[in-house]
């Protein structure tokens, strides 16, 4: 019992680190797409990406204050704190734009991912 | 930013309060000791503070994932313990009155808990990291007040307003109408959770994403008010993909099944109890 108890835990445990294998290969191919907010502003605030690819949104927060990713179009929400960055995965996405926004600042961070 | 902070405040704290008034008006009716709801409060704002705290060191986790797992993980807590209430609140209803107070009012005080934790810690990182810019802080103070007393108003209205079906009626078509609006809250809630885990994990990458069946944002786009409220009151949604429309759909026959269920054995409960109403 217990030998067949200890052989189900291996079981899993060997599935669990598969599947993080398989995880981070399929994290580690995607194209990596780089965003700043710098004073509650998006730089680039159009970016451009391609069509029906997923890929990997890296955002750096260079405020000191926390903003929250968010957009409508794209079903994505994320709070970011300052000075630190965040991973997004976006996609795959039909060409169009994609409009996006800071929650916490939503006068002045805007901007819109164009997919093509 | 005075608006962007009412909006945050009031987004988070109406759909607590509509939650907690329908299960304080309930607990008030099943005659429920009221005290699971400071032990919630309290759970609540300490694990929004504690989330809060180390949401730094949890978004590093899984390749800087953590975030989603840890927020889809909550509202999968969330989502099973609303479950076993809904069993729970059949099963006193339609058996003697007296069954399973303790259970029920745990089940409620942990779901609330985690329920005030996931929606509460993007209030607590909102206004604490804005308190600390000075141009911005009474705006922000003052938006958060505005917020959060509209939201609390409408949840103690909407708490009075039950208390009150169960006198306007006979105590039987007061507490049947009374579990149809916990299941009406309690089950949009649900598939609003079901369609927030599956996006996070989305967008985490855990699950493929996948292209949207259909796009009806021309028609009706999700930013208007109209699809504000309709996303707000029954998770409307623009672009669903397949599994997104499966998992709603898949939530609308649960809650179908669970109303069955419920109104099965509360018409059960009637005959049981059509005495202990009168009494009443």
């Amino acid at each position: 019992m217990n030998n067949r108890g200890s052989c189900y835990l291996i079981r899993c445990l060997a599935s669990l680190v598969l599947l993080c294998m398989m995880t981070s290969a399929a994290h580690a191919g995607k194209p990596v797409f780089e965003i700043e907010i710098r004073n509650h502003l998006f730089y680039p605030s159009t970016l451009t990406v391609p069509s029906n690819t997923k890929v990997k949104l890296l955002i750096y927060n260079r405020d000191s204050t926390s903003e929250e990713f968010e957009s409508y179009e794209l079903n994505r929400e994320k709070v970011i704190m300052g000075n630190r960055k965040a991973v997004i995965f976006i996609g795959p996405l039909p060409a169009g734009e994609y409009p996006f926004f800071g929650e916490f600042y939503p006068k002045t961070a805007q901007g819109k991912i164009i997919a093509e | 930013m005075l608006l962007s902070s009412v909006i945050i405040v009031l987004r988070e704290v109406l759909e607590a309060a509509l939650l907690f008034s329908v299960l304080m008006a309930l607990t008030s009716r099943l005659a429920l000791s009221f005290k699971w709801a400071g032990w919630s409060l309290a759970g609540g704002i300490i694990g929004a503070a504690l989330y809060a705290i180390n949401v730094d060191t949890v978004s590093d986790w899984i390749d800087g994932v953590g975030q989603e797992v840890v927020n889809a993980s909550l509202q999968l807590g969330i989502y099973t313990l609303t479950l076993v209430f809904l069993v729970l609140l059949a099963y006193r209803i339609s058996t003697e009155r007296r069954c399973c107070a303790l259970a029920i009012t745990t089940v409620m005080a942990v779901a609330v808990s985690l329920a005030l934790t996931r929606e509460g810690f993007e209030v607590v990182i909102y206004l604490y990291s804005t308190m600390f810019e000075n141009q911005h802080m009474p705006a922000v103070v003052m938006g958060a007040i505005i917020g959060s007393s509209i939201g609390i108003s409408i949840g103690i209205l909407f708490y009075y307003m039950l208390r009150n079906l169960t006198v306007r009626w006979s105590v039987n078509i007061g507490v049947f109408l009374l579990v149809m609006v916990t299941l009406l809250i309690v089950g949009t809630f649900q598939i609003d959770i079901l369609k927030t885990v599956y996006l996070q994990f989305i967008q985490a990458d855990i699950l493929p994403s996948q292209l949207p069946l259909w796009n009806t944002g021309d028609w009706l786009s999700e930013t208007s008010v109209t699809g504000q409220l309709l996303y707000a009151l029954a998770g409307y949604e623009s672009t669903p993909t397949a599994v997104q429309a499966g998992f709603y759909f898949g939530g609308l026959l649960l809650l179908a099944f669970s109303y069955l269920i419920t109104r099965g054995v509360s018409s059960q409960g009637n005959i049981h109890n059509s005495g202990e109403g009168e009494e009443a």
